[in-house]
């Protein structure tokens, strides 16, 4: 690199809002790639690892939904001093697997977790970031797919604009030729999913949970008549669904339901 | 015609040969080989264990790629390290063979930005042969050079495909095969340097070309004999309504049709169908720069018509964006687009769509939908 790309290194930040901070710790542990990373940008405030503050930021990932009203005033105040915001894993991407909670009465939530304490902890339904600032760009998958967090990262260091893939994780299985996990009777949400992780758990044996949120411009009611075709009713079908993607299932139509 | 050599016996001995079928039916026979595309080749007798030494044989000259099981269920081409793995009789592979000319994933280039350089990735010039190749998928490369080949040829895909050598052998068609509804037989072989032909104690093996001769000629197994064979149809399951030769004019008049709304209310648009199409060579190109943000590669990776990003364009803009033109598209490119250039169908009946399809849609049930939609459109012109 030359000498005055160093000077100019971007300021780099990481948040965490209401998430597991997996997405967080799983960059610490790119061991082999951690040392590169720091020769190209300042990490000028990350909790997870160090305690300095700054005022303003290039790049600020935020990992975690939204789903506290001190969420919101925080997230707005970050994107005040951001030039790019990514929303970094499914929780900020889509609200993830807190959003599970949307689908019960909030009282209802709030009793079962705090007790008679309910009323000192206030909680609004998980939101993903883009619910309350604009998000420039999105890393998805829970946790994070780590090759596709270098790509953004690396994109956004060369003044790129990042390429996630929008296609199925069905395609990768094909790429690699692996046998169909839904013909081994397995349930998989990989026809629906969205790409990135190398198709991770069908590669493995596992079937996919559809953790990196629905590829854009679905066919609802195609995606629950297939999983009928393999066994599983409708109520099943879009409970499975859900486990990554409440909010956007929810927000879709009927998914074939009455 | 689809046929199978199934009346033959031969004795344990293995030099006499026994013909079990009547004079009469041996006439009827007779006449079905007299059309068929192997009559006039030489031809040789192995026995399975003939044809593993063979492929042992082969594996001395070039690296040999046959169809192996792969998981529970599955066949894919590989690389053979022992003869016995090899499949000699399976339904279909997952990845067609384009998989060896047109990769997956391909390097294309390294460039460095500082210097603004580049290199080309050098294409290995190594023999390779190809053992037990069904007559379809021999026919999707056949289609693959045609289009690789014109205008601005493919070098890449044309430098590999050099330096094939691919040997046939015949299938039993399951419910998803209709290559002989598109006039292609099971005995098809031309591209072939042999042909294996399933008899019932092992194979006959037709010389194709002077390569295969020479094959055979270095070979020490096998038993040369100049018998006309006996011939049995084999029937298929799935069927075309019309004859092959009538469907670009089918496509002609259903640009239009409901047909295509109906089947895409069931597709999901994983994109199955695109990647596992053996005449698909549709690729996305892309850019990947190291950690330290000045070497990188540029990658091709198969792409296909049916996934929703695949008609954006900067913007945002989307040509395609409903499923059921993207449907319509994709058979389009099989059975007119190309077609009105080459005059030859861009399917090849391997059957993968419909077979590895998740929500179970059939190629067959479309073109026979589309059929239909096209006679009642005749039938009304005719009143």
């Amino acid at each position: 690199m030359s000498a005055q790309a160093v000077k100019s290194k971007p300021k780099v930040a990481f948040f965490d809002f209401t998430s597991c901070e997996g997405c967080q710790l799983n960059k610490l542990n790119f061991e082999n790639e951690l040392l590169d990373i720091l020769e190209l940008v300042d990490i000028v405030e990350f909790r997870e690892a160090m305690d300095d503050k700054a005022d303003a930021y290039d790049i600020a990932f935020i990992e975690g939904s939204i789903s506290t009203p001190t969420c919101i005033e925080r997230i707005h105040d970050i994107r005040r001093r951001s030039k790019v915001l990514v929303a970094l894993g499914q929780c900020a991407v889509t609200g993830g697997i807190n959003a599970m909670k949307n689908s019960h009465p909030s009282e209802w939530v709030q009793e079962t977790v705090y007790g008679k304490d309910k009323y000192l902890f206030p909680s609004i339904p998980a939101q993903p970031v883009s619910a309350i600032v604009k998000v420039d760009y999105e890393v998805r998958g829970c946790p994070m797919s780590a090759p596709e967090y270098l790509h953004v990262f690396k994109s956004l260091v060369l003044g790129r604009k990042p390429e996630p893939p929008d296609y199925a994780v069905c395609v990768e299985c094909k790429l690699k030729e692996n046998e169909c996990v839904l013909e081994k009777g397995m349930f998989c949400l990989g026809p629906i999913t969205r790409a990135g992780c190398d198709a991770l758990c069908p590669s493995n044996g596992q079937y996919c949970t559809g953790c990196r949120g629905m590829v854009s411009n679905i066919n609802e009611k195609g995606a629950v008549d297939m999983l009928k075709k393999h066994g599983f009713s409708t109520e099943e079908a879009i409970k499975r669904m859900k486990l990554f993607n409440t909010n956007e299932v929810d927000k879709q139509i009927s998914w074939g339901r009455k | 015609m689809p046929c199978y050599y199934d009346l033959m016996l031969y004795s344990h001995c293995g030099t006499k040969i026994v013909k079990q079928a009547s004079n009469t039916m041996w006439g009827f026979l007779m006449s079905k080989e007299f059309n068929s595309k192997l009559t006039d080749l030489k031809r040789y007798f192995f026995n399975e264990s003939d044809v593993r030494k063979f492929i042992d044989f082969l594996m001395t000259k070039a690296e040999v790629i046959a169809p192996q099981t792969k998981g529970e269920q599955s066949f894919a081409y590989n690389v053979v390290k022992n003869s016995s793995d090899v499949a000699l009789e399976y339904p279909r592979t997952m990845q067609p063979l384009k998989k060896y000319f047109l990769p997956p994933v391909e390097t294309l280039l390294t460039f460095k930005m500082s210097s603004n350089e580049f290199s080309e990735e050098v294409i290995e010039a190594k023999k390779q042969i190809f053992f037990g190749i069904h007559s379809y998928e021999m026919k999707g490369i056949h289609l693959l050079d045609y289009c690789l080949g014109k205008g601005k040829p493919e070098s890449n895909y044309l430098k590999r495909r050099a330096n094939a050598l691919i040997i046939g052998i015949s299938y039993k068609p399951d419910k998803y095969h209709f290559a002989t509804s598109l006039g292609i037989d099971i005995e098809e072989t031309e591209g072939f340097a042999l042909f294996f032909e399933k008899v019932t104690e092992g194979y006959l093996v037709f010389v194709v070309t002077d390569e295969g001769a020479e094959l055979i000629k270095d070979f020490s197994g096998g038993k040369p004999i100049d018998e006309q064979v006996n011939i049995e149809e084999l029937p298929q399951q799935a069927k075309i309504k019309y004859h092959y030769n009538r469907l670009p004019q089918v496509f002609e008049h259903v640009y239009n049709s409901r047909v295509w709304d109906h089947f895409a209310d069931k597709c999901v648009g994983c994109g199955t169908c695109n990647l596992l199409c053996p005449t698909c060579y549709c690729f996305d190109v892309r850019d990947e720069v190291g950690l330290n943000a000045d070497d990188g590669k540029r990658q091709r990776f198969w792409d296909g018509c049916m996934l929703n990003s695949f008609a954006e364009v900067a913007g945002g803009e989307n040509f395609r964006n409903k499923l059921a033109a993207r449907m319509r598209h994709r058979l389009y490119r099989k059975f007119s687009y190309i077609t009105k250039s080459s005059g030859e169908l861009h399917c090849v009946g391997c059957g993968r769509c419909t077979r590895y399809c998740p929500a179970d849609i059939s190629i067959v049930e479309i073109i026979n939908s589309l059929i239909e939609d096209y006679s009642a459109q005749q039938k009304k012109q005719a009143v």
